[in-house]
C-alpha cells in the first residue's frame, strides 16, 4: 500500500508542477460552471420581471382592471390561471408567486372612504423573503393607483362618494361622532366634485403619487406555498455537474498520458524492475486518478455550496462521485492501453471524451436536448455521470433511482479497467 | 554470480537473442558490446526480469530475476534518462527509494550518499529539467543505487555525455567494483569497455560472438600487429604475431632507419573483425 501511495504522491507532485494541467483540472471547470451558470441564471442583464400567476375570482370591472394593471407592470410577467393551477405552478417552482383577487375585491376597490381595502391573496414560498418584499411593494404601488383614479375622475368620485355615504349610513360599526362628521363632510365633497364636473377639470389628492394617503391601498394577505424542489435550484445546479465532468475528463486525460509517459521516459522500467508488482503499479495509477477525481469533485461542490448557493444531498453526492470515479478510472486505463505515445493517447482520449461529453450533456444540459439526442446520450458514460450528480443535486433521486446511473457507471468502469489492464503493456516498446 | 543459459527471445519474426549463455563472477565488470540493434538491451531486459525470455534461464546467485527477492538486488540504469524532469533530484530519489522498503531513518542517508557518489549534492533541490545531459546521466545512476543493489545493469550509460561527466561515470563504475558490486555494462564505445571491463562479450544479430577478457579477445580476434619501417630502402609494411622477433629481423636488413611505427590491434579492431564494417542504422 505504501508503494501505491508513493506512486500516487509522485503523480500529484507532477500534476501540481504542471500549471496548465492544474488550470484545466481545477480552475477551468469552475470557470466553466460559473460563466455558464451566470449566463443561464439571467444575471447577465436579462429581464428581472417576476413570473407570477394571477387568479381573478371576483371577475368585476375593478378586478379585471387591476389584473390588467398587473399585466402591464414592468415588475411582473403574468400568467392568468385558475386557483388550483396557480398554486401548483408556485409549488413546482414554475412561478415565483400567485395573486388571487377574491370575491368582493371590486366592491372594496370602489370604497375609497369606507369599507375595507381590497384584499389580494399572495402565495409565495416562505424561503423567498426578498421576492416577497418586492412583490408586496409592487402590489402596493399598483393599489395606490385606485386613489389616483378615484380623485382624477370626478364622475367616478361622485359615485364613490354616493356609495360611501350609503355605507356610512347603514353601518353600525362607525362611532356616532365620526358618522356625524362624515355625513357633514362627504355631501360637501360631492358638491365640490359636481362643480369640478361642470368646470370639466380633474383634481389631485395629496402628493403626486398619492403616497401620502393615509389609507391602505391594498390588503395583502400572504399565503405560504412551500415549493417542491423538483427542478434545479438555480443555473449553477446544472452547470456544476457539467463542470465536474470537465474536471474528471481532465484527470482522465492527465493520468492516461502519465501512464504512457512512464513508458516513453523509461521510468516504467524502473518501476517494473523494483520490488513492486504490476498490479500495484496499475493500482497506484488508478488510485491517483480516483483520488484526483474525488479532489476536484470536492473542490467544485464546496465552491458550489458556499459561493454559488447550490444545495445537494451529501450521501448521494458521495455515491455519484465514487461511481463516476470508478467509471473514469477504468476508461483512463483503457485509453492508456491503446496508445504508445503521449500524443496518441491525448488524441484518443480527447476525441472520445469530447464526443461523449457532447452527447452526454457536458456542454448542453440533457433536459434541453432533443429526444433523439437524449436517446443517443444513453451510450455516453458522461450522461450517466451527469445524471448521478444531478440526482444528488436537484433531481431529488431516491436511492433506488440513484442506482441506475451508479450501477451503469460502475459496470462501464469495471469492464474498461479489466480490458485496459489486460491490454496495457507496461514495458517500454 | 550471474548465470545466463541458452537465452532466446523473439519479437515477431525477429530472433532478437539467440542461445546466449554466459557466466559473470561476482565483483566483476562485464561489458556487453554490440552494434545498434545487436540484442544488448534485450539481453539486459531479460537479465533484469523486465521482459520474459522465450526459452533459457537467468539466475542471479540462483535467484530468478523476476522474484521479489532478486529485485532488491538489481539496480537498473536504463538507456533513457528515466527520471521525472519536473521533480527535483531529491524528489526523484525519494520516490524511487520508496519503492524499495528502505527504512525512513536510512532513506535520507542513502539519498545523501547517492548524490555525493555522483557529485550532485549541491544540486539536490534543483529540478532535473534544469540539469545538463551529463548531470541527468549521473542522477540516472544515483537513482539505481539507493537500495544498495548487488547487480548493477548499466545500459549505455554514457550516451550523449560530456568528457567530464563520462570520466566521473567511469570513476563511479570502478568504485562500484571496489565495493564488491557486479556491473554489467553495455556500450558501443570500445575504449570504455577496454578501460573498464574485466570480461567482455561481443554480441551481434542476437548471437554472442565472443567472450573473454580484453587480452584474450585481442589475441584471439585482433590479428597481428601492423608494423611500418621507414629507411633508406623506402617504407616497409608487414604484419607480425611476434613483433620483437620480426622487427629485429627487419631491422637487420635495413640501412639508416628513419622511423618505426606499430599499430597493435585494439578492441575496436576485434569488434569490427567480428561484426563487420557494414553500417547499422
Amino acid at each position: 500500500m505504501n508503494k501505491m501511495l508513493a506512486l500516487m504522491k509522485k503523480d500529484f507532485k507532477l500534476l501540481f508542477r504542471d500549471k496548465m494541467a492544474v488550470f484545466f483540472t481545477f480552475v477551468f471547470p469552475l470557470v466553466f460552471a460559473f460563466i455558464f451558470g451566470s449566463i443561464f441564471s439571467g444575471d447577465g442583464g436579462g429581464s428581472k420581471a417576476l413570473k407570477v400567476a394571477v387568479v381573478d375570482l371576483d371577475q368585476t370591472e375593478q378586478s379585471k382592471a387591476f389584473v390588467e394593471q398587473i399585466s402591464e407592470a414592468d415588475e411582473f410577467t403574468v400568467t392568468l390561471s385558475t386557483e388550483e393551477k396557480a398554486k401548483d405552478l408556485v409549488r413546482r417552482g414554475k412561478r415565483v408567486a400567485y395573486f388571487i383577487l377574491p370575491q368582493g375585491f371590486g366592491e372594496d376597490y370602489k370604497g375609497v372612504f369606507a369599507g375595507s381595502p381590497p384584499e389580494v391573496l399572495v402565495g409565495i414560498d416562505p424561503s423567498r423573503k426578498a421576492e416577497a418584499g418586492y412583490l408586496e411593494g409592487s402590489l402596493m404601488k399598483l393599489g395606490i393607483n385606485r386613489f389616483e383614479q378615484a380623485f382624477s375622475d370626478p364622475t367616478a368620485m361622485t359615485e364613490q362618494l354616493d356609495a360611501s355615504i350609503a355605507q356610512i349610513q347603514e353601518s353600525d360599526d362607525i362611532p356616532d361622532e365620526w358618522k356625524s362628521l362624515l355625513n357633514d363632510y362627504l355631501p360637501k365633497m360631492k358638491e365640490l366634485t359636481a362643480q369640478e364636473i361642470g368646470n370639466g377639470e380633474g383634481f389631485g389628492f395629496g402628493g403626486e403619487d398619492g403616497a401620502e394617503n393615509p389609507m391602505m391601498p391594498l390588503k395583502v394577505t400572504k399565503q405560504e406555498e412551500v415549493v417542491k424542489r423538483s427542478g434545479p435550484q438555480n443555473a449553477f445546479a446544472i452547470t456544476i455537474p457539467q463542470g465536474v465532468i470537465w474536471a474528471i475528463m481532465g484527470c482522465v486525460i492527465g493520468f492516461a498520458i502519465s501512464i504512457v509517459q512512464e513508458k516513453t521516459l523509461g521510468t516504467m522500467n524502473r518501476l517494473i524492475v523494483a520490488p513492486i508488482s504490476r498490479t500495484q503499479i496499475v493500482a497506484g495509477k488508478a488510485l491517483g486518478c480516483f483520488v484526483a477525481q474525488i479532489a476536484v469533485v470536492t473542490l467544485l461542490f464546496v465552491v458550489a455550496y458556499f459561493v454559488l448557493g447550490v444545495r445537494f444531498n451529501l450521501p448521494k453526492l458521495i455515491l455519484a462521485a465514487v461511481a463516476s470515479g470508478i467509471c473514469f478510472v477504468g476508461l483512463m486505463m483503457f485509453f492508456a492501453s491503446l496508445a504508445k505515445t503521449e500524443r496518441s493517447v491525448a488524441g484518443i482520449t480527447n476525441a472520445f471524451l469530447l464526443m461523449m461529453g457532447m452527447v452526454g450533456g457536458a456542454m448542453i444540459p440533457l433536459f434541453v436536448m432533443p429526444g433523439w439526442m437524449q436517446a443517443i446520450s444513453n451510450f455516453s458514460p458522461v450522461k450517466w455521470a451527469i445524471v448521478a450528480f444531478e440526482g444528488a443535486v436537484w433531481r431529488d433521486f431516491s436511492y433506488g433511482e440513484m442506482m441506475t446511473p451508479v450501477l451503469i457507471l460502475i459496470a462501464i468502469g469495471v469492464v474498461a479497467f479489466i480490458l485496459g489492464t489486460r491490454m496495457v503493456k507496461l514495458e517500454q516498446a | 554470480m550471474i548465470q545466463v543459459d541458452a537465452l532466446n527471445k523473439h519479437f515477431g519474426s525477429i530472433h532478437a537473442v539467440k542461445d546466449v549463455s554466459l557466466e559473470i563472477p561476482t565483483g566483476q565488470i562485464f561489458g556487453l558490446l554490440g552494434p545498434n540493434g545487436a540484442g544488448k538491451s534485450t539481453s539486459i531486459s531479460i537479465m533484469t526480469g523486465l521482459i520474459d525470455c522465450d526459452s533459457g534461464s537467468v539466475a542471479l546467485n540462483g535467484l530468478n530475476p523476476q522474484s521479489k527477492q532478486a529485485r532488491f538486488k538489481i539496480g537498473l540504469i536504463p538507456q533513457s534518462i528515466a527520471l521525472y524532469e519536473e521533480l527535483s533530484a531529491v524528489d526523484n530519489l525519494s520516490f524511487f527509494a520508496s519503492l524499495y522498503d528502505i527504512p525512513k531513518n536510512k532513506m535520507s542517508e542513502r539519498m545523501d550518499w547517492a548524490l555525493e557518489f555522483v557529485g550532485l549534492s549541491d544540486r539536490a533541490n534543483d529540478r532535473v529539467s534544469q540539469f545538463s545531459g551529463g548531470m541527468k546521466r549521473r542522477l540516472n545512476l544515483a537513482a539505481s543505487l539507493l537500495h544498495d543493489p548487488d547487480y548493477i545493469f548499466m545500459d549505455e550509460p554514457t550516451a550523449g555525455v560530456d568528457p567530464q561527466s563520462r570520466n566521473k561515470l567511469f570513476e563511479n563504475v570502478l568504485k562500484l567494483k571496489e565495493l564488491g558490486k557486479t556491473v554489467i555494462y553495455t556500450t558501443h564505445y570500445m575504449e570504455e569497455a577496454q578501460k573498464l571491463c574485466d570480461k567482455v562479450g561481443i554480441i551481434d544479430h542476437g548471437q554472442l560472438l565472443a567472450l573473454g577478457t580484453v587480452d584474450e579477445l585481442l589475441k584471439q580476434y585482433g590479428g597481428d600487429t601492423k608494423v611500418s619501417i621507414s629507411s633508406e630502402q623506402g617504407v616497409q609494411h608487414f604484419e607480425s604475431g611476434d613483433v620483437s622477433q620480426d622487427l629485429l629481423e627487419a631491422l637487420k636488413k635495413s640501412n639508416k632507419v628513419y622511423d618505426i611505427s606499430m599499430h597493435r590491434p585494439d578492441l575496436e579492431t576485434v569488434f569490427l573483425n567480428l561484426t563487420g564494417r557494414q553500417l547499422r542504422d
